[in-house]
């Protein structure tokens, strides 16, 4: 008898819930404040997906952003900082948002709400018109700009690696990113060398703002898919 | 001395034992899909995680008793000449170790993030083209982990006692209490929903609880078997009542003037010493106590093995703290 009596208790409580009720909704309340309100940004630079100058915030996070606090009806009040500072202020809820380029995997995951990926790029290898492609990194020169962390990826599979600012106009394969390539008409390879999975970050737990954002960035995958190439030209 | 007899179950047992196989066959398989199932919608939920936790804790029991009711029927070899029923407490023993040990952790975690003022964040999925709050799943996904593991383990719970198997018990009873936590996960993730985030380590911590008491049951229980405890009876409430039949039994011989009985617990088997005192002018002792050892033996299916020895007189402790009557 208890057993029928816990399951029936169980669809109860279930039921009562499905009926009338808005859920996820914020423990600290930030999308309700947000909604016809302020929307407190925090922003670090890291182009294309963030730029910022004196005048004004830009790059492809910069404008979703613009465009979420439309649809919420809230004005955004930027911050800029850095990456670690804002996040802090994030996971402290003085902070609503934070946009900097954020991928997957960011130390600070489980500090912070990540939203899923709005677009997936890739770090690999692509060559420039005519520039045939040996078939394995191992021996071979490649362009990489410096500090890009792939590079260490290809240089464990036995690349030697040649800085360059400038990809764009290079004369042997490089190592950037599959939207860049796109940009620039050189080949793809199939040698993949890192994944990016890329991510807004909101306040831990706030599940209604982070639901809406991610209703929001899911409507928009394919724009800003298509929108990257044009970042690089 | 008699051999430990290969002969393990009367028809009747033999046919709830095979029962009880299939039934936690089907457990494990049933336990491995909520396990996935619940994986697959994962958040942060922290009481989501310890119920997760909980339902591939019990994947053990159903295991050790499928593999050590197995080597536990073998028969008994030059090297383990009691029979290798023992295997059963051993692993019961090195189950509830775990059990317990997990449980602390999650009720450490679970405190450690109430402590900490942890905020829960639960994400969303793609579901045809729409976008749904993973808590909208993790509720049917915990209902389809437990109701049917309460169902199971109802059915378990009779075979258990009549096969006097305390794994199987201790499995049975824990799925049947198996709708209490999942219905503590849903109360933390509808408490994340409502934005309570308090409401998922408090339910956490309270799942952890019931995994830590389990597992102190379950080790108190296997450790005591280990320890030589008289047999109880199998939910634990009482000495089971076989060792005052053997004792009956023994005194109703006209030719004992006094015996005594100490019956220790092997798996679901029962060894054990009698001493008893006979009359002075027995002169076909061994043949009188071979037929007892036999008849003894037909009390119970579970006594396998029963040494009578004859002593001038019973003293000891045992005696001493025996209740009288």
């Amino acid at each position: 008898m208890r057993v029928i009596s816990g399951a029936v208790w169980m669809l109860l409580v279930l039921a009562s819930l499905i009926v009338g009720c808005d859920m996820p909704r914020d423990p600290e309340g930030t999308l309700r404040r947000a909604t016809d309100g302020v929307l407190r940004v925090g922003v670090s630079a890291n182009p294309p997906w963030t730029k910022v100058t004196d005048k004004a915030v830009t790059g492809i996070e910069a404008e979703l952003v613009d465009a979420f606090a439309r649809e919420i009806g809230a004005r955004v009040e930027w911050t800029v900082g850095t990456e670690t500072e804002l996040l802090q202020a994030l996971a402290r809820f003085e902070l609503d948002l934070v946009i900097a380029g954020l991928t997957r995997g960011t130390p600070w995951q489980r500090q912070v709400a990540l939203t899923r990926a709005y677009v997936e790029t890739a770090s690999l290898i692509g060559l420039p018109p005519e520039v045939p492609w040996p078939g394995s990194l191992n021996g071979q020169e490649i362009l990489a700009r410096p500090g890009d962390p792939a590079i260490a990826r290809a240089r464990r599979r036995g690349a030697r690696i040649v800085s360059a600012r400038d990809l764009a106009a290079a004369d042997r394969p490089v190592l950037a990113a599959d939207w860049e390539l796109q940009a620039w008409d050189f080949a793809p390879t199939g040698t993949i060398l890192e994944q990016h999975a890329h991510v807004m970050a909101a306040p831990p737990g706030e599940n209604a703002l982070l639901l809406r954002l991610q209703r929001f960035l899911n409507e928009r995958q394919n724009d800003v898919r298509a929108a990257l190439p044009g970042m690089a030209r | 001395m008699k051999q430990s007899v290969a002969f393990e179950f009367p028809d009747a047992r033999r046919e709830d034992y095979t029962r009880a196989r299939r039934l936690e066959w089907w457990t494990l398989a049933y336990l491995l899909s909520a396990v996935v199932l619940m994986a697959l919608v994962m958040g942060q939920s922290q009481a989501m995680r310890t119920a997760w936790a909980e339902d591939l804790l019990s994947l053990v029991p159903p295991i050790i008793f499928l593999v050590c009711s197995r080597i536990a029927l073998r028969p008994p070899s030059q090297r383990f000449r009691y029979g290798l029923h023992r295997a059963m407490s051993a692993a019961h023993l090195g189950a509830s170790v775990a059990l317990l040990a997990m449980g602390l952790f999650l009720l450490y975690e679970a405190a450690s993030k109430l402590v900490r003022a942890e905020h829960p964040t639960i994400g969303a999925m793609e579901m045809f083209g729409h976008t749904v709050w993973l808590g909208w799943l993790m509720l049917p996904a915990l209902v389809y982990s437990a109701v049917p593991v309460v169902f199971i383990g109802r059915m378990k719970l009779p075979l258990a006692e009549r096969l006097y198997d305390k794994v199987l018990y201790a499995d049975a009873d824990m799925n049947k209490a198996d709708w209490m936590t999942a219905s503590a996960a849903m109360v933390g993730v509808i408490g994340i929903g409502l934005g309570y985030w308090w409401a998922d380590a408090a339910a956490a911590g309270l799942i952890s609880l019931s995994v830590t008491r389990d597992g102190y049951r379950n080790l108190r229980h296997a450790l005591f078997d280990l320890m030589d405890q008289s047999p109880r009876t199998i939910d634990n409430t009482r000495p089971d009542p076989i060792v005052e039949r053997v004792h009956q039994k023994l005194l109703a011989y006209p030719w004992v003037m006094d015996a005594d009985v100490r019956l220790r617990v092997e798996g679901h088997a029962l060894y054990g010493d009698a001493f008893i005192v006979p009359q002075q002018d027995i002169n076909d002792l061994p043949d009188r106590i071979g037929r007892a050892v036999e008849e003894v033996r037909a009390l119970d299916w579970r006594l396998h093995e029963i040494a009578i020895t004859p002593v001038p007189c019973i003293t000891g402790d045992a005696e001493r703290d025996r209740p009288k009557g």
